[in-house]
């Protein structure tokens, strides 16, 4: 009876925790209904192997209620050192050697959103699903507006990442920068957006740019994408060499007040942009032979040296406090 | 997503005049899958020898859709600046290749490779020259649209603007929704790459003097076939990687168990003396970064190989003698910078590329073998040609140079709506997707004059 009551609480629940539920149930079914994924009595809130009158009354204010999820938005800012980000600007003084540099694209995906609490606790912030930046749990920040010399993009943008999480006390943030892997590898051709950015498109790598960076003069190109990527024995990616998909770990911020500043300045910190790998692109194409993309992959949260995520030396993203 | 039933009705494409009957069972099918319309499957008139190709379950063929992907293959729309389709670097003429040594994009830009023959395409399990990852015509075509490293047709961040464009086209806004009739809005990305696959899929060529002589009704000179025994024997190793009823051992057919996918290494280069190629034309190893896949290309077919000139993955090649020059060697040496290299020494070359010697009978033959292999029907067949050719011959569906009643009841059809206008564009000279009463007339002059 109690198991039927639950299952009742479970159908009346808003969307998003049912999807989440049941996710989590089809990653971690090992134990039968009436359990959590975690092995505890659904239901039992303070794990006494009972489930009460009160927690019941609270499944079902919750029902009632969607959970008391409160809507959670992140703002993100592009900028180049102190200066805003716009498209077709001189940023001057760029990299160790101090090179002018003139936009011409700037896009990211990202995915994995997490919300730390005071205790150090992730919380997934769901995304509000948009149908236009936002799908699953990626979003697409897109920082350009199409002004020359920005002629691959289009006029909108979108700098911030809207979802939904507990009440908490939020001290920091945490995503990953790129595709999520069970995205990254489907038909592009009939992706929902926002992967049906033929711009954003990586077919012979068969996935996505997961960040675009563009130059007007061609100085400096850097797109971030996994490489060597390869079938099983059917018809789906199996695995890829480097995923170069960077963890972004941000402390001391409020989601409430706070901004992410995603800030080219300080991704070409440590480059130097006179100086260019022989026989590659201008700047970084995830080329694995390619050294000019150590740094800079480096401080996209990403050791060069295998493609796996470090977050600890990553420089790009840093929180602003309002003033 | 509720899967739409498959409405498919077999007919050739010569036989297709659509009787009244025809039409009924045309309305009885769409009322039984419940209002959607249907197409008209296609069959494939295959050479003897030749399986049927492998077709992607959610693209099956339709004649509207490769008469669509015709026109979208010879169609400059398609590319950012519309200056180059498809067909720019896949020319009829010369098998779908383009005679350059590397390709040259819409801006100028310049391929690291060269222009792959589309001959048999369909039988490819993986496309481009060394790409392991692009298995289907569909995904292949999103490189050249979209790729930016090199840019080719230049389209990345303009699929607004190119779907703006065809579907302004009015002939267009019929084919599109003849192609995909299930789809509320037809024109999309998705529908793009599969009409041109779909076409670029019939691009089959099997009727060559070697072909007629093999079925028993054709000859084929001695020299030529001495040139067989040569190309097939152990001593010359050739068959290896370019066997099968389609002179390559990267092969994929409907049907097939196992993907037969191949990547060799021949010896073109070795720049360090430890088997390096010139970046960034390093063959498999671009992809996979694994060094034994160094300077690792697809073996192309050899069908049509007289007419793909110049040879090899970068065109480095001049003439077929001396591609034969260059097996017979073991691999090429190049003595100057910047590509020097005892190419018959590459640590990854493939263990077939041994080197032979040939007395000089012996190489004309196998010359005159792989010339056996050029199909003239394959490059002048109209149905493979240029659509925006000017109709010289309205109401000519079937381009057989005459028009008969059964055309001119087609385009009456067509005229009335009853029939799709992909199964004769020529009764539309003005493209405009209407088949008005002028044409018809073009069309009914045309039979009783003959075409001019």
């Amino acid at each position: 009876m109690l198991s039927q009551l639950t299952r009742a609480v479970h159908r009346c629940t808003p969307l998003l925790p049912v999807i989440g539920l049941v996710f989590a149930f089809a990653a971690r079914a090992q134990f039968p209904p009436g359990f959590d994924p975690n092995g505890y009595c659904v239901g039992d809130a303070d794990g006494n192997a009972s489930v009460t009158v009160d927690e019941l009354v609270t499944a079902v204010d919750n029902a009632l209620g969607g959970c008391g999820f409160v809507p959670v938005t992140l703002d993100f800012r592009a900028m180049v050192g102190p200066e805003a980000f716009a498209c077709g600007n001189i940023y001057r003084d760029i990299g160790t050697s101090s090179v002018d540099v003139i936009p011409s694209d700037f896009r990211l995906y990202l995915h994995h959103v997490r919300l730390v609490t005071s205790d150090g606790v992730e919380v997934r912030l769901q995304l509000n699903q948009d149908g236009m930046w936002q799908h699953r749990d990626l979003a697409l920040l897109d920082f350009e507006d199409r002004t020359p010399p920005c002629n691959q993009g289009n006029s909108p943008r979108n700098t911030s990442v809207r979802g939904m999480a507990p009440p908490g006390d939020y001290r920091g943030v945490r995503f990953v920068l790129g595709v999520p892997f069970a995205l990254n590898h489907e038909n592009a051709a009939i992706a929902p957006s926002p992967l049906n950015l033929t711009s954003m498109f990586w077919s012979w790598q068969a996935g996505y740019k997961f960040l675009r960076f563009d130059e007007a003069l061609d100085q400096v190109r850097v797109h971030v994408g996994s490489t060597g990527c390869e079938y099983d024995g059917g018809n789906e990616i199996a695995r890829c060499a480097r995923p170069n998909r960077g963890e972004i770990h941000l402390t001391d911020f409020d989601p409430a007040t706070d901004t992410i500043i995603a800030d080219l300045a300080a991704l070409f910190a440590d480059s130097d942009l006179e100086v260019n790998h022989p026989d590659t692109p201008p700047g970084c194409m995830s080329d694995p032979g390619d050294s000019d993309c150590g740094p800079l992959l480096q401080n996209l949260g990403v050791n060069f040296a295998n493609g796996l995520p470090d977050p600890s030396r990553q420089r790009f993203f840093r929180v602003e406090h309002p003033e | 997503v509720t899967p739409t039933p498959e409405v498919a009705r077999s007919r050739s494409r010569r036989r297709c005049v659509c009787a009244e009957a025809s039409l009924v069972a045309i309305g009885l099918l769409t009322l039984v899958a419940g209002g959607v319309a249907s197409a008209i499957e296609y069959e494939w008139d295959l050479p003897r020898g030749f399986p049927p190709p492998r077709v992607p379950e959610d693209n099956p063929m339709t004649i509207e859709k490769i008469v669509l992907g015709r026109l979208l293959f010879y169609d400059t729309r398609l590319s950012g600046n519309q200056t180059q389709a498809c067909a720019s670097c896949h020319r009829q003429e010369q098998a779908f290749t383009d005679g350059l040594d590397r390709a040259v994009g819409s801006t100028g830009e310049v391929h690291p490779r060269s222009s792959m023959t589309l001959t048999n395409v369909a039988y490819g399990p993986t496309l481009a020259w060394a790409n392991p990852l692009l298995r289907d015509l569909e995904t292949q075509a999103l490189v050249p649209m979209f790729g930016e490293e090199p840019v080719e047709l230049g389209l990345a961040g303009r699929e607004g603007e190119l779907l703006d464009r065809l579907a302004a086209h009015r002939r267009y806004q019929r084919l599109f929704v003849e192609a995909f009739p299930q789809d509320a809005d037809p024109f999309t990305i998705a529908n793009i790459v599969r009409a041109i696959g779909s076409f670029v899929r019939t691009l089959i060529s099997g009727n060559t003097s070697y072909d007629r002589f093999v079925f028993g009704t054709g000859t084929l000179s001695s020299s030529a076939i001495n040139g067989g025994r040569l190309f097939f024997s152990e001593r010359l190793e050739c068959f290896h990687c370019h066997g099968g009823f389609n002179f390559t051992g990267s092969i994929v057919f409907e049907g097939q168990r196992f993907d037969e996918i191949l990547f060799e290494n021949t010896g073109l280069y070795n720049l360090d003396g430890a088997g390096a190629y010139p970046i960034p034309n390093r063959g498999l190893f671009e992809i996979t970064r694994k060094p034994e896949d160094m300077g690792r290309f697809k073996p192309p077919t050899l069908r049509n190989i007289e007419l793909t000139a110049p040879y090899m993955h970068d065109g480095s090649i001049a003439t077929l003698e001396d591609v034969l020059d260059h097996y017979a060697a073991g691999g090429r040496t190049i003595h100057q910078d910047p590509f020097a290299g005892v190419g018959s020494e590459n640590p990854y070359k493939s263990i077939f590329v041994v080197g032979f010697r040939l007395s000089e009978q012996e190489r004309a033959d196998v010359i005159d073998f792989l010339k056996s292999l050029t199909d003239l029907e394959f490059v002048s067949n109209p149905a493979f040609s240029d659509p925006f050719e000017p109709v010289t011959c309205p109401g000519d569906c079937d381009d057989s140079g005459s028009v008969t009643v059964e055309e001119l009841v087609r385009g009456i059809q067509m005229a009335l709506g009853g029939s799709p206008l992909a199964l004769c564009l020529s009764f539309d000279p003005n493209a405009d997707g209407e088949v008005d009463v002028v044409e018809l007339v073009g069309g009914v002059r045309a039979a009783l004059d003959g075409c001019a």
